[in-house]
């Protein structure tokens, strides 16, 4: 092996990269260059490093596949922490395979690792567990099991498994500490605090409470009218309607639940489902036809009768309703929900990830901007969004660490 | 040319606290290698660890019948075998991108890994006195009767190889498995290569292949 990448590569496996800079800074041959980018993603120069990653691929022979599968995987592991979501899957999936195809299955295994996090970044929580199962149970480095665990743990809590999250992510800490890693540690510990963070509100009876994660899990199994605004269904245990393309019958609903049992009136309704100011006949007329509607595709779980000054909701079966609401109600929750991760965002990687279009969420961004709930940096292409900075939120970069055993 | 495969006789290892073996070399009773922090002696018989020095170790070890070399970075350490004392240093010929070293008719050898060459230095003033073009990354560099052997990494294959000294031409080559690397060559003197298995962090014994 040679000498100087051999010293550059531990130095950067005992967490020094000012040291393995120090021994390659001057060289350009492939290995200095891998070293270097990795080197710069570590002191946080991400646009740097994989512009040096991105060399170094190239600069080595058409017979390093191996040394070049480790680059790519490195350079969509710095894209993926910089939220940039474009970048090509195939690449790395291909990498991944050459790696398999060579016995480095550690590294092929956080190649699949960075894939089913982006995935899961992107909502495709079945894709992200399958491709975690596609991996198998290969003997890996502590640090890749932390990793492991922890993509476990975000497909559980998406799944609003609990039980299972806090698992996965026992076995995460345990592992994170015998990596010796401190900012896995920390992934860890602010994914730990998701659990105990308050995920939702349950508004009943007139009154509204914090839920935490597990009690919103409880709550599946609960024989209450449910009204769920965070998948805009009403459902009662295995019935669930859904009102995904019909917004202001679910405000309907939900003002009908919150209010329940006392009855909402028409103006109230008007004004909450309609965001009209003042009732005319005309919203008069409108509210008979899409309580007619509501009426229509609750049947199963609700009656909708008429009061002297509107309407009250009479669930079957059961005499509780209950409204799952946000813990904070924004105009622009979703796009907050992602950003709340503290790591810059491009406007284009946010539409990938919500699902709609740029212009859209370029108009939320700029709206969030003006009220000081986003800030920006960068200019045009390379413009990032993100929320103000919460202290101590740990980059994620866990780069393959034998990546230049040559 | 002569192509065989090569026939791997024994493996030694993983130690423990060993993440990959960069150097090897025979003093005549213990099979040296270099772990990066360390050189580890084995016992060949037994296979066990019977002593190890605290030295940087990142590439090709060298004994010369008294004094292990040990590369380190971009320079090349003299070390008293019984003590364990660092004598010495001379820069290493590859500015750091070295990898084998070998001992051998008053001069060390040293391989400069991507370059595809190997060096024949002065051991007291680090001159070099030539330089033979290989084909491939050089890894371990040996001496065994007048032959001149080297190991090669490159494109996910490993071999053993016999050089003419003088031009660089393979004479003879002994193939590893597919994904068995060798960083580190020495002979024994006799019928066995001891070579070092990169990150698999193992030492193996191939035979040397008899003279007709």
């Amino acid at each position: 092996m040679e000498s100087l990448i051999t010293a550059a590569a531990r130095a950067l496996e005992a967490g020094d990269p000012l040291g393995a800079l120090n021994r390659v800074a001057l060289r350009n041959d492939a290995p200095s260059l891998a070293l270097r980018g990795i080197a710069m993603a570590q002191l946080g120069d991400l646009a740097k490093a994989k512009a040096l990653l991105r060399n170094a691929a190239r600069a080595f022979g058409p017979r390093e596949a191996v040394a070049r599968a480790r680059c790519v995987v490195a350079e969509a592991e710095i894209a993926l922490v910089s939220r940039d979501l474009s970048w090509p899957v195939k690449a790395l999936a291909a990498a991944r395979a050459t790696l398999q195809q060579h016995g480095d299955l550690a590294n092929a295994a956080h190649a699949g690792h960075i894939e089913a996090r982006r995935l899961l970044l992107v909502g495709r929580v079945d894709e992200a567990e399958r491709t975690l199962a596609g991996l198998g149970a290969p003997p890996l480095p502590p640090a890749s099991q932390a990793i492991r665990e922890l993509v476990a743990a975000g497909i559980a809590i998406r799944r609003l498994k609990t039980k299972d999250a806090r698992a996965a992510l026992g076995r995460a800490a345990r592992a994170a500490r015998q990596a010796k890693i401190p900012a896995l540690l920390a992934e860890v510990d602010s994914a730990n605090l998701i659990l105990d963070t308050p995920a939702a509100r349950l508004i009943a009876g007139g009154s509204e409470h914090p839920l935490l994660l597990g009690e919103v899990e409880r709550l599946a199994t609960s024989t209450a009218l449910v009204v769920d605004t965070f998948h805009h269904v009403v459902r009662r245990q295995g019935v669930a309607v859904s009102f995904g393309t019909r917004p202001v019958l679910f405000a309907l609903a939900r003002l009908l639940a919150q209010a329940w049992p006392a009855d909402v009136s028409r103006e109230m309704l008007i004004s909450g489902a309609f965001r009209a100011k003042h009732a005319d006949e005309s919203h008069r007329a409108r509210l008979r036809v899409e309580i007619g509607r509501l009426r229509t595709k609750l049947k199963p779980l609700a009656e909708i009768s008429a009061t002297k000054q509107g309407f009250v909701l009479a669930p079957r079966k059961t005499r509780d309703i209950l409204v799952l609401a946000r813990p904070v109600e924004e105009k622009h929750a979703a796009v907050l929900a992602f950003l709340a991760d503290g790591e810059p965002w491009s406007s284009s990687a946010l539409a990938l990830a919500l699902g709609t279009s740029a212009r859209t969420v370029q108009r939320a961004l700029d709206e969030l901007a003006r009220s000081n709930k986003v800030q920006s940096f960068g200019h045009g292409r390379a413009r990032r969004w993100m929320t103000p900075p919460v202290p101590g939120f740990p980059t994620g970069l866990l780069l393959p660490t034998p990546l230049l055993r040559t | 040319m002569k192509r065989s495969a090569a026939e791997i006789v024994r493996e030694y290892g993983p130690f423990a606290g060993v993440e990959a073996v960069h150097g090897v070399t025979y003093d005549g009773t213990h099979v040296w290698f270099a772990s990066g922090d360390r050189l580890n002696a084995i016992d060949p018989a037994s296979g066990k660890v019977a002593r190890t020095i605290d030295v940087a170790a990142h590439a090709g070890t060298a004994f010369d019948g008294r004094h292990l070399f040990q590369i380190a970075e971009d320079r090349i350490q003299k070390i008293d075998a019984a003590t364990g004392k660092v004598l010495g240093t001379i820069p290493a010929p590859g500015g750091g991108g070295d990898s084998g070293l070998a001992w051998a008719e008053g001069s060390l050898w040293v391989g400069q890994y991507r370059e595809r060459k190997i060096h024949q230095v002065d051991p007291e003033t680090g001159k070099v006195l030539r330089t033979i073009e290989s084909k491939r990354f050089v890894t371990g560099v040996t001496w065994v009767d007048g032959e001149l052997w080297h190991g090669t990494w490159e494109g996910e294959d490993s071999d053993i190889r016999r050089i003419d000294p003088d031009t660089g031409k393979v004479l003879e080559q002994l193939d590893l498995p597919a994904g068995t690397m060798v960083s580190g060559l020495e002979s024994d003197g006799g019928d066995r290569f001891y070579c070092g298995g990169g990150d698999r962090g193992n030492v193996r014994a191939v035979r040397r292949p008899r003279r007709a």
